[in-house]
């Protein structure tokens, strides 16, 4: 197997201390190597998020390291930190992450001016083609389905080339069908451009087309 | 800039609101700045016109001209080469016929002293009973060579010239000689070194000795702030001016800041994607500083169109460089307002988006 671009080792996150204390999550290990699409499936208050704030580096863990590319967060600045989540992770969140002011096209060209670098137009083009966004590149989001929205998401977290993508719950609105189109097109970019596709869910029927499946519950993870 | 501009192309209502709450701040600012330069030069304009630097006045006249009682004999007492006697009265100029009544300032001095205004039409004054009337009262239909009144006497003077628009204390002003003046005032000497005058104006002078009787020396500067009334006017305008800045601050902080609040999901999302503090502050301030453009560039532009529609007896003034000043102070209004929402953007924590 390729060299993991995402580890996590050994990582426990406690909130509170004393007798009052919380563990969220207990000696975790974790990774992700380019072309993976890896799913993470626990109920709800199981520590998912948890998992993913600290993958993100929004938090740091109580114990363990986190390594990105064979850096590790924990010690980075804070400054370096939010580079690092906009340079080499791309998120897809539960409703949608997107900006409600701007169309389409322009949440892609907002990504290259905080790069401080020109609107990548053939770029866009194609990655909204693939995954069939082509007719509504003018769309502000509340004129998109939440389908769409959800695939707009996935081209905003490609678009940047990030190392990891970091999909938390990406399907929470969506029926049956959408929320399995969504997530083999997730599938299928995680194959098709060699990236590092994390998706933390808690439903079952999705992660057949997952290539690993972390299992968590109280603070536990399981690799099945 | 790109977040902040493209907010406010999407959410036009909103910064459209906000800008019309500014332009109209930026217009009453610009309204009250010119109504206070207007009465300030009503008041101070032919002082302005003299370019003297300093008067002497009656030292217990209260540093008020027509207050002060001095004789044209207390010239002796200075020294200088432009040294003029001045002397007022507040007189209703009136038509032989008493067809036509205009409150003026008259106002008396040699009649080659440097205080004489420039001539525009017809010639100095070179005899008895003579006057000269200013822009203002032509207009009214005061002519060259017309028999008139000033004053409450029957005596008659003759108007001989015309100068410049010229005002003091709001009021038209006539010219003639201290002679003449003390005639119309029914002044018990009306000729030589002992007719009373009000003070003397001069360019550049000193006491000769520290033996000056009751004459006091004070700067043109303090002679304005002493007009009557003068002072208080100013001041009263220009506070209000100063809250308007202070009400352009709060209304831009507490809508920025309302509008953070409201929006803190939005930049949670917008940190947990590495977009951090400084672009968001960036957005808002680049919110406020174009709103704050829109409302001072229109509120400039209904100003100066506004100030063609005033009546002519409303005294408003355009000073180009106070209102740059101004404009200049609401920015600072609005960017500090922006400042405002600092900490709430600073502190939201990028987490909240996830979970």
């Amino acid at each position: 197997m390729t060299k993991p671009v995402l580890a996590l080792q050994h990582i426990t996150k406690q909130f509170g201390h004393g007798h009052t204390a919380v563990k969220a999550l207990t000696d975790a290990n974790f990774e992700v190597a380019p072309g993976q699409f890896v799913a993470i499936i626990g109920p709800s208050g199981s520590g998912k998020s948890t998992f993913l704030t600290i993958a993100a580096g929004l938090q740091t863990p109580t114990n363990g390291q986190v390594l990105l590319n064979g850096t590790e967060l924990a010690t980075q600045s804070e400054k370096a930190r939010l580079a690092y989540r906009f340079n080499e992770i791309g998120f897809i969140l539960q409703s949608s992450n997107l900006i409600p002011f701007l169309t389409v096209t322009e949440q892609l060209k907002l990504v290259d001016k905080m790069a401080k670098r020109p609107f990548q137009k053939d770029k866009a083009k194609t990655l909204l083609a693939e995954l069939a966004l082509s007719e509504v590149v003018d769309a502000y989001p509340n004129e998109l389905s939440g389908g769409e929205r959800q695939r707009v998401a996935i081209v905003r977290a490609l678009y940047n080339d990030p190392s990891v993508i970091l999909a938390d719950e990406p399907t929470a609105s969506l029926d049956t069908p959408r929320s399995i189109d969504v997530v083999e097109r997730l599938a299928k970019e995680a194959h098709q451009h060699q990236k590092a596709i994390v998706m933390v869910t808690h439903d079952q029927r999705l992660i057949g087309n997952c290539d690993v499946v972390y299992r968590i519950e109280d603070g536990v993870m399981t690799r099945q | 800039m790109y977040l902040g501009l493209k907010e406010m192309r999407h959410e036009k209502l909103r910064y459209t609101l906000l800008s019309g709450v500014l332009l109209l701040i930026a217009l009453v600012v610009f309204m009250l700045a010119g109504l206070a330069n207007g009465l300030s030069n009503g008041n101070r304009q032919a002082v302005d016109t003299w370019q003297a630097q300093t008067v002497y006045l009656n030292k217990n006249a209260n540093q008020t001209l027509s207050a002060s009682q001095l004789k044209l004999a207390d010239k002796s007492k200075l020294t200088g080469n432009q040294v003029a006697p001045l002397a007022t009265l507040a007189g209703t100029l009136r038509t032989t016929s008493n067809s036509k009544k205009t409150t003026t300032n008259a106002l008396a001095t040699s009649r080659n002293s440097f205080l004489m205004p420039k001539i525009v039409s017809g010639h100095a004054i070179n005899g008895k009973n003579q006057i000269l009337i200013s822009a203002g009262l032509k207009a009214k239909g005061y002519k060259i060579g017309q028999k008139v009144r000033l004053g409450t006497t029957t005596k008659t003077v003759k108007i001989v010239g015309t100068y410049a628009t010229n005002t003091y204390m709001i009021s038209p002003t006539v010219y003639t000689d201290i002679a003449t003046l003390n005639r119309l005032k029914g002044a018990p000497i009306t000729s030589g070194k002992q007719q009373t005058i009000n003070g003397f104006v001069t360019k550049k002078s000193q006491f000769k000795t520290s033996h000056h009787g009751d004459l006091e020396k004070i700067s043109i500067n303090t002679f304005i702030n002493k007009l009557p009334g003068y002072s208080a006017e100013q001041l009263t305008l220009n506070t209000m001016i100063y809250f308007l800045f202070v009400i352009a601050l709060a209304i831009i902080g507490i809508f920025m800041f309302v509008l953070t609040l409201q929006k803190q999901p939005l930049f949670g999302v917008l940190k947990v994607q590495g977009i951090g503090t400084k672009h968001i502050l960036a957005a808002l301030l680049t919110q406020s500083v174009a709103m704050a453009l829109i409302g001072i560039v229109l509120g400039l532009g209904i100003t100066v169109g506004l100030a063609q529609l005033m009546p002519a007896g409303m005294p408003f003034v355009i000073n180009w460089s106070q209102y740059g000043l101004y404009s200049l102070a609401l920015l600072i209004a609005a960017v500090l307002g922006a400042l405002l929402s600092w900490r709430t953007v600073a502190n939201i924590d990028p987490a909240v988006a996830i979970g």
